[in-house]
């Protein structure tokens, strides 16, 4: 191509426009391209955030459920509707346990080990916690 | 040579036109951008930005067991936008009602109004196209799935937090509760605001035509922060067997109020306070004007003489000044006395006594004589000034509700009198919570605590952010002196006592009941008392304080509403069930075979 030439120089100026042209435009076809894409991932984002929002909300739901299935006015109309009869324990149906248990139960199952030992006994006293003394 | 495919005068041609395609989209970008931007981007900012709010949960308030008291629960406001609405969906609106609950004449008025009338001021005299018109404000979570599965075109709705109280009326003077405006109106709720509230997000993005949101537009984003929860002092199960005896004093004497509490005496924890009248946390909005004093917590905010559970006081005083001791007697047969060179005349007992009372009887007998002499020892200062120390005539520190101080006149102030009457509880007022506190002082060892009702506060994973601790507000009596008096109140649960109908076996009950006249234009009435009954147990070692008060009980036959009859057997019922729940044992073992731990076998 001769480059001196005058409609060469025109026919280049008119490729390199066309170019350009092609390449802008692929650059605004990419820009919209990944403009849609941002679209597309922050709806999915936006999707996923309403998703989570709204399980907590099912959550606090069902919470407030339970907490209302709990309360001590429905479990007594539960207890008689089913007629399970239950009833607080009454003084003379309690008997404490004042020592430990498991001792006495190891002491009973290995007698030969605590024969030596005295039962021990917890005597109750007046207590008041030292920081009033 | 090459000469290209174009003319000069072609190329020319489309250079130009190039140029001027150019020249015209360089001309209007102009326009929209410099000559018309202001205008333009106003109307885009109203268009398409918006910024939208994102409502904070607010915290839960819980017992001391982690129960709900107050919760935030999820509700839609559902709505319809009647312009969006398509005729082939018109098949679903009985489905819609039903689920809404809702007659479906309502929904379709609703529905078929597409506009209103242009406001008064409105000058372009149009009707105006309604966009938006509420369904219902109290839609649930699972309701609106199914509505949503409908698919009804243009209806819609929006998700907020509405106060909930599973519990209804369960420690309503307490927990108060928030309005319909979402403002904090009254007990915890208003006063703990400050945790509960959280604080609201906001998101500022832009919407497309149909007013969704285009979230790749999002500018701003500020998350919402949940409220911290707030766990109380009050354990459900102590409040629920109070407010169960409550009921029961009003299905029995009728009276014109009940105060109950029960606290803590070592950390001033309060474990229940319940108040007759009360009402329903869930329908606080349907109470008539006249039912309005119902939401008073009247434990904190009336003041009555508190009569005999004040001779605390004096006894005490004088105990521990080293005045008397508890086996020193006084003669409590004498109708007046001459104190400082003029002859006072006592208030009457209501018994006989045959023999000069001891200290430890002047209690158990609660004798308003005996009771005087102890002040006159003390004199008209010392009664004031441990009165004072007790707490009476000052506001206890309780943090919410408008407590008073009740009334309590300096020495200058007191009548000739006085001196008689004060010392056994009358010419004084007190709240209920005063009158408890000063017991409890006895019970914790001479130690006046401070009312605590919030124990922590949680943030929304439930991690402790705050711990509330036993607050002292002052010593006012020496131990053994609180020892002294908390074995001679036991004398009052004792046969011989005022109100042996209190006691616990096995568990010395300490207490002091109350019977006083009530002030009725100006003079005490002859037929309206009230009653009350203010214990601890077991006296040596305690873990519960109870106070029963009973205002104006009405018994069969004008009978005098007494406290051993009207709030001790209370007391005695209350104590009983707590001994249970909080497994308080016994300080005189029963003696009770021990065939359960022997595991049948002896």
């Amino acid at each position: 191509m001769n480059k001196t030439d005058k409609n060469a120089f025109v026919n280049q100026l008119l490729v390199y426009t066309l170019v350009m042209i092609c390449f802008s435009g692929s650059i605004g076809l990419g820009t919209v391209w990944l403009r849609h894409q941002i679209s597309v991932t922050a709806n999915n984002t936006k999707l996923l955030e309403q998703r989570i929002v709204e399980t907590e909300r099912h959550m606090s739901e069902l919470n407030t459920q339970i907490t209302e299935e709990q309360t001590i006015a429905v479990l007594n109309r539960r207890n008689a509707d089913w007629s399970l009869g239950l009833v607080q324990p009454r003084e003379p149906q309690v008997v404490r346990v004042n020592e430990s248990a498991e001792r006495r139960l190891a002491a009973r199952n290995n007698a030969e080990v605590f024969a030596s030992e005295n039962a021990v006994v917890t005597p109750v006293r007046f207590r008041l916690p030292t920081i009033y003394r | 040579m090459s000469k290209g495919f174009a003319s000069n005068y072609r190329i020319v041609l489309l250079g130009f036109v190039v140029l001027a395609g150019f020249g015209g989209v360089a001309l209007r970008l102009v326009d929209l951008h410099v000559l018309d931007r202001e205008k333009l981007v106003s109307y885009v900012d109203r268009a398409r930005r918006q910024i939208t709010v994102e409502s904070a949960r607010r915290g839960d308030i819980l017992d001391m067991r982690g129960d709900t008291l107050a919760t935030s629960r999820s509700l839609i406001v559902l709505g319809v936008d009647p312009q969006a609405l398509l005729k082939e969906d018109e098949a679903k609106w009985p489905q819609l009602a039903t689920m809404l609950k809702m007659p479906l004449a309502d929904i379709e008025k609703v529905f078929n109004e597409k506009t209103r009338a242009a406001a008064p001021d409105d000058k372009s005299d149009e009707d105006r196209r309604i966009r938006w018109a509420k369904l219902s404000e109290e839609v649930e979570e699972s309701t609106y799935d199914q509505i949503n599965k409908l698919d009804i075109k243009g209806v819609y709705g929006h998700r907020t937090f509405r106060r909930a109280y599973p519990h209804d009326s369960m420690a309503a003077h307490l927990i108060g509760y928030v309005n319909k405006e979402g403002q904090a109106a009254a007990g915890i709720e208003s006063y703990a605001d400050f945790y509960l509230r959280g604080q609201d997000g906001w998101r500022e993005s832009e919407k497309d035509g149909l007013r969704r949101e285009l979230a790749q537009f999002r500018t701003r984003e500020v998350t919402a922060t949940s409220g911290y929860s707030v766990v109380l002092s009050i354990d459900s199960a102590v409040q629920h067997i109070v407010e169960q005896e409550i009921a029961e004093i009003v299905k029995k004497f009728n009276p014109a109020k009940v105060s109950v509490i029960v606290s803590e005496p070592n950390t001033g924890f309060v474990l229940a306070m319940a108040n007759y009248p009360s009402f329903n946390l869930n329908e606080y909005n349907t109470l008539s004007k006249d039912e309005m004093g119902s939401m008073r917590n009247i434990s904190i905010t009336d003041v009555l003489d508190p009569g005999s559970t004040f001779k605390i006081v004096s006894i005490s005083g004088a105990l521990n000044e080293g005045l008397t001791t508890p086996a020193a007697r006084f003669n409590c047969t004498l109708e007046s006395i001459d104190y400082k060179g003029k002859p006072r005349r006592f208030m009457r007992d209501d018994h006989k006594f045959d023999h000069p009372l001891s200290v430890a009887e002047i209690i158990s007998h609660s004798s308003n004589v005996g009771a005087a002499q102890l002040g006159m020892l003390l004199g008209e200062d010392g009664v004031y000034r441990y009165a004072r120390a007790f707490g009476f005539g000052e506001k206890s520190g309780f943090p919410f509700g408008g407590e008073v101080s009740g009334f309590l006149n300096t020495p200058d102030k007191w009548s000739g009198v006085d001196i008689t009457r004060i010392p056994a509880g009358y010419s004084i007022s007190a709240t209920p919570l005063q009158i408890h506190y000063a017991m409890a002082a006895i019970a914790s060892g001479g130690v006046l605590m401070r009312p605590q009702i919030i124990r922590q506060v949680r943030d929304a994973s439930g991690e402790v952010v705050y711990n509330f601790t036993g607050s002292v507000r002052r010593h006012v009596v020496t131990t053994r002196t609180a020892e002294q008096m908390a074995r001679m109140l036991e004398g009052v649960a004792s046969p011989e006592g005022t109100a042996p109908m209190a006691a616990i076996p096995n568990f010395e009950v300490a207490g002091k009941t109350g019977t006083a006249q009530k002030l009725i234009n100006g003079h005490y009435s002859e037929h309206n008392h009230v009653g009350s009954f203010v214990g601890f147990f077991p006296a040596s070692r305690p873990r519960v304080v109870i106070s029963v008060i009973v205002d104006d009980a009405k018994l069969p036959n004008g009978r005098i509403a007494y406290g051993a009859t009207v709030a001790a057997p209370s007391f005695k019922r209350i104590g009983e069930q707590l001994i249970q729940y909080m497994d308080i044992k016994p300080v005189i073992e029963p003696g009770r075979n021990l065939l359960v731990m022997d595991g049948g076998r002896r």
